[in-house]
């Protein structure tokens, strides 16, 4: 089967953020980037179902700066085929911008699925994946928990509210990958990096559409102050009581 | 030459000639093996052959069994010299060492061989006793050949005793030589054969030559066994501890280091033919005796691993893939035989690892080296493993799923646990330590750079070892900083679980912080640093002074720098737990017991059972803190009870890992005994800060 994987180029969520000088963005002091989880589990599941039925191909593909080769080689690395860089200043806050992109890449590569995470972990947005099968005029299922190919139809599940759905479409299909479709990405082997340094990665422009959402400010959480001891027993209570209306409002 | 002798002389040459031919192909097998230098030093290597391998120190750790084997081999390597002149006295019936020593000389020689048998008898009488009524042990589990090792036993019991029977009947049958060649100098051999001298001297005389067929068919018989059993050792040991750097040449414990760049189909091993042809010799050199499973941790505590079970399916995977690889079926056909290597049809498709060694085997080591310490011909049992795992992790990226999170928290954090980089130097906080960055400001030069390390710098235990020894530190007056948020894993942990590409990333890392900080001396209080940063980072191109904070601070003790009150407080029983990485790797057993008993002169110092360099792991080496302890007894619950027996009121370490593991086996145990580091002791002692500024401004 050939196959796609969309990913994205995040910091890492452990990480202790900064607003950055144009105070909308995140500033890169002391920051790590990695693949967003999701878009591994994407790769995982990519890499999984070729290996499941022989043969087929995954090709990664990846908007952003230069960096961004470096996740899609991560992706090579643990045992994606090929690589596709589409070269952006930085990546847009507009996933319609980003959807027109990919879909210019897409579009005439054959694929028979085209995988997403379920959100980047960083933007959460979640809409990208959307956007790009309308564009490719695909069906599309998002937030799949597990897949299944067989000829040229494919069976998908998702969890909802108390349950699990089964849904079934004919390929080619865009599916966006949630938690749990694979237990754990793979890690990739030395042998793997290494094999990963003679695999192809094409880079060339994005043709980003219109970018028409911008991210126009950007504020941390306010620091939580800290914890303050009342009194101890019974004695206590109506001090706690008068300060959770005065000064806590929440009675 | 008599028809007689002829017909000896075609013996020998095709009882040689096998042998010869059985050396040969065993030699052509190392060379499956990767090339490896072990010529160097030969000054060192022919000490260890004296000590280890001719006076058989190793083996004499163990009283009973090793002084038996000990007689066994001494008394081999003088009778062989008697086995000689046999033989060729069946080619050549008037050769005689009589002919070419002085006679007092020939008569201590012949003194020798009759005294030696009897101690050789002596000696395998017991052994055989111990193999077949109360064998312990380590002399149980299927990979020893039981059988064979009686067999052998019985055959060495009778060439001493034809040794015996073929003097005595030539007493017997030749009354003419008994005067000059029999007397006290042949005292059992002269006694049988007066008991025999009755009798008909034709009857003697075919007895006489039954009997010195029989002991030359036997040593040439036993000799051609050699090859196809585990008492390969007998040719072979004594070669190996010659090319072992398990007592050195070098710093000992020091993993192989790896071209990553290197165009090599696989990292590490999994087959034999990836392994050194050291480690292939080791596996003709093992001698079962399973001293190595005895003290390992992991098989104590019932996890799936046996460093024997490693040395012996080397061997046994080398013996079914080599002739293959050779192209030798025929002899193949023999070889696995005897060596009993499961369906020889699977050859090809076989490999060392998985079909022969499992991963759950090669993870259940906490890389404590206690094997190789044990081993009495200087196998490296753990250097098989190492390769192994990195042939796991590198090749197929196989490892146990919990180390996933170490991996890439490492590759994320530059340190083992998800904690920021920003927190690292937490701890110092308002304790007025400078950092390189500050000092290098202020156009300092520190002179010691005090190395955290991870634990020390995260986990909350740890972190009191770590103020402790700064404290001890600030009142001795040196000149010292620390990294802070520069500091970074070196990586020891990857490299211990395989992954040898994210060590060097992580150590060279490190070594280019160090270095751009010219940093001459470290001191640091875990050993795992210690050792990593003292004795590995020089493959990489890091070379500094890298001291373990028992030894600095006896050091400092001995120069009186620390300033310690007189006050002892309430008499302490304390017991000290051996960390691996500093005992058995460095060597270093007795500054952290000095230091504590110069700091607390009132202490009462007690040692378990298992101590110093036969001393317990705690559980936590070899990456094996990152991998769940699924099966067995705990081995930190198995080593504190031995601690707690002691009758101790603090158990004392020198290692944050220790440390953890210690404490967390008194908590299960549900025991009142404190743990503490040794800094923790010293700092304790620490002279108050007033009495102190007096002393100063005297
Ligand atoms: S190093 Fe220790 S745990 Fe590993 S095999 Fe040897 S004795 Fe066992
Ligand atoms: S490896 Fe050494 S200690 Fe272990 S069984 Fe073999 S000879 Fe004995």
């Amino acid at each position: 089967m050939k196959i796609a994987v969309c990913i994205k180029r995040v910091a890492d969520m452990g990480a202790r953020f900064q607003i950055g000088a144009d105070g909308a963005s995140v500033s890169d002091a002391g920051i790590k980037y990695d693949m967003s989880d999701f878009d591994e589990w994407a790769v995982e599941a990519a890499l999984q179902l070729n290996e499941k039925h022989g043969g087929g191909e995954v090709t990664v593909i990846s908007l952003g700066p230069d960096s961004a080769q470096e996740t899609l080689r991560k992706a090579l690395a643990m045992g994606a085929d090929k690589a596709v860089h589409l070269k952006a200043d930085r990546i847009p806050f507009d996933g319609f911008a980003i959807a027109e992109a990919l879909a210019a890449e897409l579009k005439d590569g054959g694929f028979d699925l085209v995988l997403f995470g379920r959100i980047a972990v960083d933007s959460a947005a979640g809409v990208t994946g959307a956007m790009v099968a309308e564009l490719l005029d695909m069906p599309c299922v998002t937030a799949v928990s597990k897949l299944e190919v067989s000829g040229t139809t494919g069976t998908a599940e998702r969890q909802v509210e108390g349950g699990v759905e089964t849904l079934s479409f004919p390929l080619p299909a865009l599916c966006t990958i949630d938690q749990g479709l694979v237990t754990q990405a793979r890690y990739p082997s030395l042998k793997g990096i290494m094999a990963a340094k003679k695999k192809p990665m094409e880079s060339k422009p994005a043709q980003l559409g219109a970018i028409s959402v911008n991210v126009s400010k950007m504020e941390l959480p306010p620091e939580r102050s800290a914890g303050r001891i009342v009194g101890e027993g019974a004695a206590a209570v109506p001090e706690l009581i008068r300060l959770l209306q005065t000064e806590a409002k929440v009675l | 030459m008599s028809g007689q002798n002829f017909a000896f002389l075609l013996v020998l040459v095709a009882a040689l000639g096998f042998f010869s031919y059985n050396i040969q192909r065993l030699v052509s097998y190392l060379k499956l093996g990767l090339p490896e230098n072990r010529l160097d030093h030969p000054e060192r290597r022919t000490w260890n052959l004296i000590t280890i391998g001719f006076a058989q120190t190793r083996i004499l750790r163990e009283r009973g069994a090793g002084l038996s084997h000990a007689s066994v081999f001494w008394g081999f390597l003088v009778i062989t010299a008697g086995t000689a002149e046999i033989l060729l006295h069946g080619v050549w019936p008037g050769f005689s060492y009589e002919h070419l020593l002085p006679r007092p000389l020939w008569q201590l020689f012949m003194l020798s061989q009759e005294i030696f048998a009897v101690i050789v008898l002596v000696a395998v009488s017991w052994l055989l006793w111990r193999r077949i009524v109360s064998p312990p042990k380590r002399l149980q589990g299927k990979e020893i050949h039981n059988t064979e090792a009686i067999i052998i036993l019985f055959v060495i019991a009778s060439l001493m005793l034809t040794l015996y029977t073929t003097g005595a009947f030539e007493y017997a049958a030749n009354p003419a030589m008994r005067a000059a060649q029999y007397g006290w100098f042949r005292p059992i051999s002269s006694l049988l054969g007066a008991a025999l001298s009755g009798a008909p001297e034709g009857a003697m005389h075919a007895a006489y030559t039954v009997s010195f067929w029989s002991h030359a068919l036997l040593v040439l018989g036993f000799l051609n066994f050699l090859p196809y059993s585990k008492h390969l050792h007998v040719v072979s040991s004594l070669i190996n501890v010659w090319f072992s750097n398990t007592s050195g040449p070098g710093q000992v414990g020091v993993m192989k280091p790896m071209d990553l760049e290197a165009e090599v189909e696989q990292f590490g091993a999994l087959d034999v033919d990836h392994l050194s042809w050291k480690n292939l010799l080791d596996g003709y050199s093992c001698t079962e005796c399973g001293r190595c499973t005895a003290a390992c941790p992991a098989n104590i505590t019932g996890k799936p691993l046996s460093p024997r079970k490693i040395v012996v399916d080397t061997r046994r995977r080398l013996m079914e893939k080599a002739p293959l690889m050779a192209g030798e079926l025929d002899v193949e056909g023999s070889a696995t035989l005897l060596m009993e290597a499961p369906g020889a049809s699977d050859a090809f498709g076989n490999r060392l690892l998985d079909n022969y060694i499992t991963e759950d085997e090669l993870w259940a080591c906490t890389s404590c080296r206690a094997c190789v310490t044990e081993c009495p011909v200087s196998i490296d049992q753990l250097d098989i493993i190492y390769e192994l795992r990195r042939g796991l992790v590198l090749n197929e990226g196989r490892f146990p799923e919990e180390v996933q999170p170490t991996f890439e928290s490492l590759e994320k954090n530059a340190s083992p646990w998800a904690f920021s980089p920003a927190d690292r130097a937490r701890w110092s906080e308002g304790l007025n330590i400078p950092t390189y960055a500050e000092a290098f400001a202020e156009g300092k030069r520190p002179d010691i750079l005090f190395w955290v390390g991870c634990m020390g710098s995260f986990d909350d235990r740890a972190k009191k070892i770590t103020v402790a020894f700064a404290r001890i530190l600030q009142a001795a007056d040196i000149d010292f900083a620390i990294l802070g948020q520069e500091e970074t894993c070196h990586g020891d942990p990857a490299r211990r679980l395989g992954n040898e590409y994210l060590y060097q990333m992580l150590a060279k890392g490190t070594i280019e912080t160090l270095d751009r900080y010219e940093v001459k001396t470290i001191v640091t209080f875990c050993p795992h640093c210690f050792h990593q940063m003292g004795n590995e980072f020089p493959q990489l191109g890091g070379n500094y002074e890298v001291i373990h904070h028992s030894t600095y601070i006896e050091r400092l003790l001995n120069a009186n720098m620390i300033p310690l009150t007189t006050e002892h407080g309430k008499h302490l029983t304390m017991t000290y737990h051996d960390s691996c990485y500093l005992g058995r790797y460095n060597d270093v057993y007795d500054s952290p017991r000095e230091s504590l008993k110069r700091a607390l002169p009132i202490l009462t110092l007690v040692e378990p059972e298992r101590t110093k360099d036969r001393g317990l792991c705690c559980g936590a080496g070899g990456g094996r803190m990152f991998v769940d302890e699924k099966v067995g007894k705990r081995i930190n619950v198995e080593r504190t009870e031995e601690l707690i027996a002691t009758g101790a009121d603090v158990i004392a370490v020198a290692c944050p890992f220790c440390m953890t593991m210690m404490t967390d086996g008194v908590a299960k145990l549900e025991s009142a005994v404190t743990v503490l580091d040794i800094s923790e002791v010293v700092a304790g002692q620490l002279a108050p800060v007033r009495s102190r500024e007096l002393v100063a401004g005297d």
